[in-house]
């Protein structure tokens, strides 16, 4: 570690080397103009097969009803819950790379924002098929989750927190897809110009809505970003939150803490970026975008999955203290039965993978490789999944009444329908790799050095 | 305008400097139907062009506004007015609960407005048939090149002078025409071939929708839970011992709120009737009670003025009329007597209509036998 | 690389009406707090803990951002980083400031009554921890690992000053470092140990969080005050333009968001679950008088200063701005009277009692910060990322 070399009167480069915008245009545009790798149809085989599983399981839920799965009395919350939570938590990552640090400025965000929003959609995607099938018959779910005037006279229930749930993920989902195509227009507009072919070229072509890159349109649209970046920084925050009030209004000892919604937060940013940091790193070096998604901004990542990990493991702490502290007995023993109870695996695999492990990450050897990089990120997600088995499956299994105790054993088809989300992200992941720009041009040509008028700065010191 | 062809003359620019300087020098010139492309923003382009600031965020504003306060007055009445219901014990309107929902759609409207009025309004779009539109001009400036294009109908426009000034700035300048096919372009609505997908369309919308909702929800699995096994009332179970579907309360036990009615059928209506009181007051809520229950029960056969005229007539034996002065001269307590335990072919209503609500039912038949015999006294 | 044009203004003692305006607060307050421990100490001590937490924000929350600029990597704020570095060097005042409250722990906290602790469970089982030895080995090992880290990033930056050594940022870096999680840990044990340990049946988890974030918001409100105030009269450098004023504005406006979200999440949780074990401290503060105190202080903590500064303009606003930052340092005292007052009465008071303490505390920060400006730098100027800073736009 040579501390010395560091120059704090110089901002890091966000784009390495001295591309010029054409250079740009043909290496974002590169998957999309040739014909795909053989690996990416090996890839392609694999998600599909994963999503396959998944298929099938849907099938047979939907076929013989929820009682497919492992859940029971007392234990009536399972996988459904545990995966809509990990999935909605990987789905808090991109909006915030791209509206949190844009608002604070962090430009390295520009490389990763694109692709970072897109995994946002796909995940709520993958969350949103929990929530909707754990309903048991989801073909009728709109008379609960939507408030329609109806023959029926009734209306939702506006003070149940899984109808906050209904609005607060459709809400994100909306604002995410709206600000996500925003973003993509003007690249949109771009691969119209680039295209050749007539289908290809008309899709992009309508896709891109007209954009001609109008200066007079783009005074509108970046205040439209900066607006859009506003709203979608608290909503980021209230999603989350809201999720965590499913749990947190509750009287169960093990949900009800009032430091849930900020801790489901950083547990969400943290599991997002973990995801995020997988997919980056395989994108980066299988299309060789080394130059545009540069070392320190995995640094830079790491750094955050650290912060956001140590406060996942306050929240821990600071929960495990206040169950002792409140001198409530039932507080107490749901706390000590999640670490020594028949779960403790679970909660010991959890508090391994989200703070031990983590803490690698303050040696900058390890924040800049790339292995250690990726293997760590999957033991996050890792970890982040077994946080929301410890949070729903341990406080229910033990209820009030020893006489209602239980435990909870999944079933294969459980493990299916896991399986078939993964397929699910993967699978839009790979499409979008090929379909649409990974890297958004527009941005990243703008923050390329000379590509700024000099009195206002340029690239390498702007900002 | 000396060529009507001509959409605009235009140059091009390799640098964000030479743009900035082009766009000021356009703009001194005095031209004001120009723009300027670039592939990406280009810092202080507003103030050379010297653009007003973006009304855009008056848009937001409105709509969070607008969202907000429909949404707290929605959920308001929904849980307070319309449908109320007690939730974990708190009041009707528990406005914390509906903060949550509150906010998600004053953003879910800001954003959407936004956006909206940003395409709609303030770009015109969608519009891909621009005249910009794939030419060389527009495909250097959604890559890598800067772009100033002046308007051929721009009241200072002079084709030379534009070009002129281009050229000075520094630009490749190039003319940019209408294309044939944009000038002749017209939209043919009414062509046989739209009309007839707007046709199809619609065709397959609603096919879809009736198979849908009419015939697959009532496939399985869809419609299971019409058949699954439970123990309907008058029928056989295979569940329980005893054959029955319906179950008896269990032994020695009583309902609550239940107490023994004390005479039977062979009891004289006007007779045990005097030994009982009417508990309730005739005020306006019990009248309304009794007639619901009256029209329900009893207007079948008595009629719905109680003349014993209903359309029942000829096909059953008739009831008599509850305005004859034996009836009305009966105590409150005769009639509830012969609605709980029934008289000739009338059965028991005990168990359809509810002990309070006999007695409202006889306020009710009161009052109708005292409209039906109005005096004079009756209008003072 | 061309520049902004830029003096720097390093050597600017504050303006002469400021300090003796300082001065004659920490009189004026000294002396009414001396007439008020004379008159009525049980009133006294509970607003003396008011003005000892207030002086605890504005001070750990000076260091908080002076380690978040580090850690982040900030450079916006590094001309300004100075005020920050000037509040974190109140912290051993601070510590002076508490000193007399140790002695009167028995009129603060029930739980140090030996007999309501005998007669009473569940103080019995959290007597472990709340027990006035521990309690006092808290407080000190908190204010003094406070005071500690305060001296060690100051002497780093000023010793930037004179030797421009970007090895001194590198060092103050891994502080920070090291500082912020210890930060996390050390305000929630001082927050519930001063504050939620006032009722000992309560709890939160969330309550440390809800503190911290009162203190990065008075703190942040200061330094903002002093920044736009003395960049108005040419401190600092020649030409702070808007790009500065908006982004303290901005880190305001999140904050005061922030403070919002985490105020309504602990209300909302304890509201909607309604468990006697919590919702006696709402409850306590939703009657006789109190629940005006509530109400005031979501409309003034939150809903004022957000539309003071929910637009791009009103954030560049140079007197909006102090109106603001003025606004949000003086409800900070609200939050903590209502966070500790209905323990001591059960309606709201209000006399020269609670104006002492508050006059004291303020009249501190501003003489604090004149003997400081006098003596050191106001600008870092052997910050390496000075002039990025500097030439920040937006």
């Amino acid at each position: 570690m040579s501390v010395t070399t560091i120059d704090y009167s110089k901002e890091a480069p966000v784009v390495e080397g001295q591309p010029s915008l054409r250079g740009l245009d043909d290496l974002i545009a590169k998957p999309i103009d040739e014909f795909p790798h053989r690996n990416w149809f090996i890839g392609l085989a694999i998600t599909g097969t994963m999503l396959m599983i998944g298929a099938v399981s849907l099938g047979w839920l939907l076929w013989k009803g929820v009682g497919v799965w492992g859940i029971n009395q007392p234990v009536a919350w399972g996988f459904d819950v545990v995966n809509f939570v990990f999935w909605v938590g990987i789905g808090h990552a991109g909006t915030l790379i791209s509206a949190i640090l844009f608002l604070l400025r962090q430009r390295w965000r520009t490389g990763i924002a694109r692709f970072a929003e897109a995994m946002t959609l796909f995940a709520v995607l993958c969350a949103v098929q929990f929530v909707l099938f754990h309903t048991g018959r989801p073909w009728i779910a709109a008379i609960w989750l939507l408030p329609y005037p109806n023959q029926h006279g009734v209306w939702v229930n506006f003070t149940s927190p899984l109808m906050w749930d209904v609005f607060a993920v459709s809400t994100y989902f909306t604002v995410s897809a709206v600000f996500w195509y925003i973003g993509l227009i003007p690249d949109l507009a771009t691969l119209r110009d680039r295209a050749k072919d007539g289908i290809k070229k008309t899709v992009y072509a309508v896709l891109s809505l007209g954009w001609r890159f109008s200066n007079r349109h783009w005074q509108h649209y970046e205040r439209a970003y900066l607006i859009l970046a506003g709203f979608a920084t608290p909503l980021v925050l209230s999603v989350h939150t809201i999720v965590s009030f499913d749990f947190a209004v509750s009287v169960l000892p093990g949900w009800h803490t009032t430091i849930f919604p900020p801790y489901f937060v950083a547990g969400a940013i943290f599991s997002g970026f973990a995801m995020v940091q997988n997919v980056l790193i395989v994108t980066r070096t299988a299309f060789k975008f080394e130059h545009l998604i540069t070392l320190d901004t995995i640094e830079k990542m790491n750094k955050i999955i650290l912060v956001t990990g140590t406060m996942v493991g306050y929240a821990y702490s600071m929960e495990f203290f206040i169950a002792w502290y409140s001198g409530n007995l039932t507080e107490k023993f749901v706390f000590i039965n999640r670490a020594f109870g028949p779960y403790w695996w679970a909660y010991w695999i959890m508090f391994t993978c989200n703070v031990f492990t983590p803490q690698l990450f303050w040696f900058k050897r390890m924040r800049t490789s790339l292995l250690v990089s990726f293997i760590l990120a999957i033991f996050v997600n890792i970890g982040m999944w077994f946080e929301r088995f410890v949070i729903v499956v341990t406080s229910l299994h033990r209820d009030f009444l020893p006489s209602s105790w239980g435990m909870f054993v999944p079933t294969v088809w459980d493990f299916g329908l896991l399986i078939g989300s993964f397929g699910l992200f993967f699978t839009l992941v790979l499409l979008f790799i090929k379909f649409l720009p990974a890297i958004a041009m527009s941005e990243i040509k703008a923050v390329v050095p000379g590509s700024q008028p000099a009195h206002h700065g340029n690239g390498a010191h702007h900002g | 305008m000396a060529d009507t062809n001509l959409y605009a003359v235009t140059a091009l620019f390799r640098t964000p400097d030479q743009i900035i300087a082009a766009a000021k020098g356009v703009k001194e010139a005095g031209y004001t139907r120009y723009d300027v492309h670039t592939p990406y923003p280009v810092h202080g382009m507003d103030k050379a062009m010297g653009l007003p600031e973006t009304k855009l965020g008056f848009v937001t504003l409105a709509a969070g506004i607008m969202g907000a306060v429909g949404m707290i007055s929605f959920a308001s009445w929904v849980a307070a007015v319309d449908y109320p219901q007690v939730i974990g014990g708190k009041p009707y309107w528990s406005w914390p609960a509906f903060v949550p929902v509150t906010y998600e759609i004053a953003v879910l409207l800001a954003v959407l407005l936004t956006v909206g009025a940003m395409i709609a309004f303030f770009f015109k779009f969608p519009n891909i048939s621009h005249p910009l539109h794939d030419t060389p001009y527009m495909k250097a400036v959604s890559s890598d090149a800067y772009g100033v294009a002046v308007r051929a109908d721009d009241p200072k426009f002079d084709e030379k002078e534009v070009r002129d000034l281009l050229k000075r700035l520094g630009g490749e300048v190039s003319p940019v025409e209408f294309s044939e096919e944009f000038r002749t372009f017209r939209p043919r609505l009414f062509e046989p071939r739209f009309l007839l997908l707007l046709a199809g369309v619609a065709l397959v919308s609603a096919g879809g929708g009736y198979v849908t909702w009419n015939k697959l929800m009532f496939m399985p699995p869809f419609d299971w839970m019409m058949m699954q096994p439970k123990a309907k009332p008058q029928t056989v179970s295979t569940f329980y011992a005893d054959g029955f579907g319906m179950r008896l309360p269990v032994s020695g036990t009583v309902a609550r709120g239940f107490t023994l009615y004390p005479y039977t059928i062979t009891d004289r209506a006007d007779s045990v009737g005097a030994l009982m009181v009417n508990p309730l007051v005739p005020t306006a809520t019990v009248l309304s009670r009794g007639k619901q229950k009256y029209l329900t029960y009893c207007s079948p056969c008595h009629g719905n003025a109680g003349r014993g005229d209903s359309r029942m007539n000829g096909q059953f034996p008739n009831p008599p009329t509850l305005h004859s002065d034996k009836v009305r001269q009966w105590p409150d307590g005769a009639l509830f007597h012969v609605m709980t335990v029934g008289q000739n072919v009338m059965p028991s209503y005990q168990y359809q209509i509810s002990r309070e609500d006999r007695w409202a039912v006889v306020h009710y038949v009161r009052t109708l036998q005292r409209a039906l015999n109005a005096q004079e006294s009756d209008l003072q | 690389m061309n520049h902004h044009d830029t003096t720097l203004v390093p050597n600017n003692e504050l303006p002469a009406g400021a300090v003796r305006t300082g001065w004659i607060l920490t009189a004026l307050g000294a002396a009414l707090a001396v007439l008020s421990y004379l008159t009525d100490g049980h009133r006294a001590a509970f607003n003396h803990l008011i003005g000892f937490t207030f002086l605890a924000s504005v001070s750990v929350g000076g260091l908080f951002f002076v380690a978040l600029e580090y850690i982040a990597g900030a450079v916006w704020s590094t001309p300004f980083r100075r005020l920050s570095e000037f509040l974190a060097g109140l912290l051993p005042v601070t510590l002076l400031f508490g000193l007399p409250l140790i002695p009167q722990l028995h009129t603060l906290f029930h739980w140090s009554h030996a007999d309501a602790v005998a007669a009473d469970p569940i103080l019995q089982a959290k007597a472990p921890y709340l027990n006035e030895t521990f309690f006092i080995v808290r407080f000190a090992v908190v204010l003094g690992l406070w005071s500690l880290f305060a001296w060690l990033f100051r002497r780093n930056s000023m010793k930037q000053d004179a030797d421009r050594d970007q090895r001194h940022t590198t060092t103050n870096i891994k502080l920070a470092a090291a500082f912020i999680p210890l930060f996390a840990v050390t305000v929630s044990v001082f927050s519930m140990d001063w504050l939620m340990s006032l009722e000992p049946h309560w709890f939160s988890t969330i309550f440390g969080i809800y503190y911290f974030t009162g203190t990065a918001i008075t703190a942040l409100a200061v330094v903002t005050y002093a920044m736009v105030s003395l960049s108005e009269r040419g401190y600092f450098f020649a030409g702070v333009r808007e790009d500065h004023y908006y982004s303290f504005g901005a880190l305001l406006f999140g904050l005061l968001s922030f403070w919002a979200y985490i105020a309504f999440s602990q209300f909302m949780l304890i509201w909607y679950a309604n468990l006697p074990e919590e919702n006696f401290w709402f409850i306590a503060r939703w009657q006789n008088g109190w629940e005006w105190v509530s109400i005031a202080l979501v409309v003034l903590h939150f809903w004022l200063p957000y539309f003071m500064l929910v637009s791009r303009p009103s954030k560049m606003n140079t007197g909006n701005l102090k109106r603001s930052a003025a606004l949000l340092v003086a409800v900070h005292f609200l939050d903590l009277y209502w966070l500790a007052m209905p323990t001591y009465s059960k309606t709201p008071v209000f006399g020269y009692h609670e104006l002492a303490f508050p006059l004291l505390a303020v009249g501190i920060v501003i003489a604090g910060l004149a003997v400081q400006m006098k003596r050191y730098n106001s600008v870092p100027v052997g910050d390496p990322k000075l002039q990025r800073g500097i030439d920040f736009t937006l």
